[in-house]
């Protein structure tokens, strides 16, 4: 919109006026932490080696640009978690009603007892400790009995996603006094939404594949990410996702499947570094043909043409026996299917009468 | 007949602060229902004596709370799943007269119409993109297609945009405008559900013939007409509504915009798929019924080839499952043989409204108090600590209060609002500014609890622990039951 009618030229000028800097770019990170399919790939790219790797690659991009943040949310086999920022205890123990920027935790004094290393930049190093902390304290809770092949991708995404809303609300709150970023606004106007005031992207580490039950979960939150403009990043490492292959083609997102998995590090500095305003100028590695094909619902078999329940959208490979919606139950009418068409049948009878009489 | 026409609008213009009574016809007591609820039209609502100084001799308090409470006025909808009309035929139809020229409404009414319009036609196809819009025009006693019905946005909005080369001119014609609207319905199947939704700035219409038999027209074809009023309300339009939607009560089918952002707020509300209760899904002539669908394949040729739908050449297409011709867009009906074209992720979009997501309850200071979350679960921002004048109050009365709340809200599927002794608790706004969700017993902040119903529509907590959802319910059962004998005790 802005564009249009030429207000972007004073926005830029007003913005180069009070922030000589590019615009802070949020990224968040959500790693698949499954035990299991990290002892698989344990023989290529062992977890320590990935995060060992993903820690650089967070330097990176933190030293990009002095106000650019980050976050970690760890997708384990059956909850999704914080990694990064998580609440230190100095936080909860002088907490009262004052209003806390999730990145700036613990940067005042909480870390002091640890020690503090001259030639460790201290960002870096309270995110190196928090990160492998909470890794090691996640992987300590889980018991043999929660070990399953799956992964909670959607909880991890809309764990991203009230995150990036939360950070970009408090953000466009301090910077600009004028434009109150008013949350209620970003739904219902998808042309007005601030990006200019945060670049928020999100980077999924995948490791394991799709799960049929979280699909209405993962279509809404992709489906929210490209109303708020936010490209999911996909770095499959393993496995195989028809759902992250969407999410990455809907979002204008980037998805690069390793590969040689043990250049991690070179696949996240090239691919995956540069952020929504540097990608123009830019040519992101593009992706492999989409697989947009749907399933039916009764035997799981890719249709062409299927039949849709018009109460639940259910999808069929057949009309169902005794014409009843498997899934809702409803008694369905049944149609001709474009067996006859009825326009030009009835015209040629017409006209028969016509000539008969 | 010009003449007469005048002198017609010259009469309102004059008392055009009682507003209404404009057509032939109709209930003169209409105004007191449609304007009782909010008091006369003159009277000012007193803001300023809602704000209460607080404890520490400001108001920021009180200002914060209002202004979550304004957050979660929106929220506050109906959750349980109902049964909606996903596929939809919807009517626009858009008032043209002279009475949009007025500047009541910032730039006129006839600009901020055209701007609101394309937001809608855009929102629309987002929430329902297997569904069809048209557009109608009233200008001149005549109505109009702007755009016929199709399921292409990108028509719909560039047809909008030449109306900015217009001016508004002449009265409107309901009649024209609805009987056009009914023959362009007509070959609506069945199984969709078939609206009219109009935008009206003026007082009257200025009709041909007896607008009552069109009416009863539109009744007996099952074509529910819903309208939003620019600038008072009008009998006529309040016959329209009710009696095209029987089952729904006159505040869901007809309201005035009082502002332009109110305006906005009605024109979206009309994006949702429209409730089809069970009991009535057989009177409203919507049937269920099994549609043919294509799910075509992308494909990119080498060179440019030209589409079915536009006669352009294009390289990139989607190929018709049935008879293999180019389309460029999809949702679509193949121009050649007529089937619905879409893809899966189409479909995706509308589950939100048959799933929607449970309203989250608020939170007392007793319960808050309980250990363990300190921080909101979506953002991990810190909840505000329970207050120390708080505490005083809430070790006798507050708990009691809590478990009250709780047990009601677990036995009865929706807590009544009569329970909420708390002042606080009136608006929906938790005093503790803590949210929870009924499933995971999760606590969120109020931006959380907005975002979650409004854009992701997932529980961040219910997604995080899958698989233990069952052992929750269970434990949330065990919980219930202990507060109930405390209670008791």
């Amino acid at each position: 919109m802005n564009a249009v009618d030429g207000s972007d030229h004073y926005n830029k000028t007003s913005d180069g006026k009070w922030h000589p800097q590019p615009p802070p770019s949020l990224l968040t990170i959500i790693l698949d932490t499954n035990p299991h399919a990290w002892a698989l790939l344990s023989s290529t790219l062992p977890l320590s080696v990935a995060i060992a790797n993903l820690l650089v690659f967070i330097n990176a991009h933190l030293a990009f640009n002095n106000s650019n943040k980050v976050a970690i949310i760890a997708s384990h086999t059956q909850r999704a978690e914080f990694l990064y920022p998580i609440p230190s205890q100095g936080d909860l123990v002088q907490a009262n009603g004052s209003t806390h920027n999730g990145a700036q935790h613990g940067l005042d004094g909480n870390e002091a007892p640890t020690a503090d290393d001259a030639n460790h930049y201290r960002p870096f190093r309270h995110i190196q400790t928090t990160l492998l902390s909470a890794i090691s304290k996640l992987y300590k809770a889980t018991t043999p009995e929660s070990l399953t092949p799956t992964t909670s991708i959607a909880g991890a995404l809309t764990l991203a996603l009230t995150y990036i809303n939360k950070q970009s609300i408090a953000l466009s709150s301090t910077t600009s006094s004028k434009t109150n970023a008013d949350p209620l606004v970003v739904p219902s106007d998808p042309n007005s939404v601030q990006p200019a005031t945060l670049n928020p992207r999100i980077l999924i580490l995948s490791v394991s594949g799709d799960l049929a039950h979280q699909y209405i979960p993962i279509m809404n939150t992709i489906f929210a990410c490209q109303r708020l403009t936010i490209p999911i990043d996909i770095c499959k490492i393993a496995g195989d996702s028809v759902f992250l292959q969407q999410a990455s083609d809907a979002t204008h997102g980037t998805y690069i499947a390793l590969t040689h998995p043990r250049g991690l590090l070179q696949y996240f500095m090239l691919g995956f570094l540069p952020d929504q305003s540097s990608r123009k100028y830019l040519v992101s590695p593009t992706a492999v043909g989409v697989d947009f094909r749907a399933a039916c619902f009764c035997h799981r078999k890719v249709v062409d043409v299927g039949f849709v329940c018009s109460i639940c959208l259910s999808i069929f490979c057949s009309p169902p026996e005794g014409a009843e919606c498997l899934t809702c139950g409803t008694h369905l009418r049944l149609g001709e299917y474009g067996g006859k068409p009825a326009v030009l049948a009835k015209r040629k009878k017409k006209r028969k009468k016509g000539t008969d009489e | 007949m010009a003449e007469s026409d005048d002198e017609y609008v010259q009469d309102i213009s004059d008392d055009e602060v009682e507003a209404h009574q404009v057509t032939r016809g109709a209930g003169a007591g209409s105004r007191a229902t449609g304007q009782g609820s909010r008091g006369a039209g003159w009277e000012v609502t007193r803001t300023w004596e809602n704000v209460v100084e607080g404890a520490d001799g400001t108001i920021s308090s009180t200002v914060e709370g209002l202004l979550e409470a304004g957050k979660r006025k929106r929220l506050l909808k109906d959750t349980t799943p109902l049964q909606r009309g996903i596929i939809r035929h919807l009517l626009l139809v858009l008032d043209l007269s002279t009475a949009m020229s007025e500047k009541d409404l910032r730039p006129t009414r006839y600009l901020l119409t055209l701007r609101y319009t394309k937001a809608f036609i855009t929102e629309f196809f987002e929430q329902n993109p297997i569904s069809q819009l048209g557009i109608i025009g009233m200008r001149d006693g005549l109505a109009l297609t702007l755009s016929p019905l199709s399921g292409n946005p990108n028509d719909h909005i560039s047809n909008i945009h030449k109306l900015h080369e217009q001016e508004p001119k002449g009265q409107p014609s309901l009649q024209n405008a609805l009987d056009m609207a009914r023959a362009a319905l007509f070959h609506a199947p069945t199984h969709t559900t078939r609206e009219v939704l109009i935008l009206f700035g003026s007082l009257l219409s200025s009709d041909p013939g007896d607008i009552h038999a069109t009416i009863s027209a539109l009744v007996s074809s099952h074509i529910t007409v819903t309208i939003i009023g620019l600038a008072a309300q009008v009998a006529i339009c309040l016959t329209l509504a009710t009696r095209t939607n029987s089952s729904l009560p006159p505040s869901q089918t007809y309201n005035v915009a009082l502002n332009e952002a109110h305006y906005r707020d009605l024109l979206m509300r009309a994006t949702t798929p429209p409730t089809t209760p069970h009991s009535t899904a057989h009177d409203s002539g919507i049937k269920s019924s099994l549609l043919m669908m294509g799910f075509p394949s992308r494909i990119v040729d080498p060179s440019p080839t030209l589409c079915a739908c536009h006669s352009r050449p294009t390289r990139g297409g989607y190929l018709c499952s049935r008879c293999s011709s180019k389309v460029c867009s999809l949702p679509t009906q193949c121009p050649a043989c007529g089937l619905t074209l879409i893809l899966s992720t189409h479909l995706a979009r509308s589950y939100h409204h048959l799933f929607p997501l449970r309203n989250w309850r608020e939170v007392s200071w007793a319960r808050a108090s309980r250990p363990g979350q300190r921080v909101c679960f979506g953002c991990q921002t810190l909840f505000p600590e329970r207050p120390a004048s708080v505490r005083l109050q809430s070790t006798s009365g507050g708990q009691s209060h809590d478990r009250m709340s709780l047990a009601t809200s677990r036995s009865q599927p929706q807590p009544p609002k009569a329970a909420h002794t708390n002042s606080a608790n009136k608006d929906g706004v938790s005093e503790s500014g803590r949210y929870e969700c009924e499933t995971c017993e999760r606590f969120f902040c109020i931006d959380c609890d907005v975002f979650a119903h409004e854009v992701v529509h997932n529980c961040p907590g219910c997604q995080s622990r899958e698989g233990l959802l069952g052992s929750v319910t269970r434990n949330v059962r065990g919980e219930t039951e202990v507060l109930v004998e405390g209670v008791a005790g």
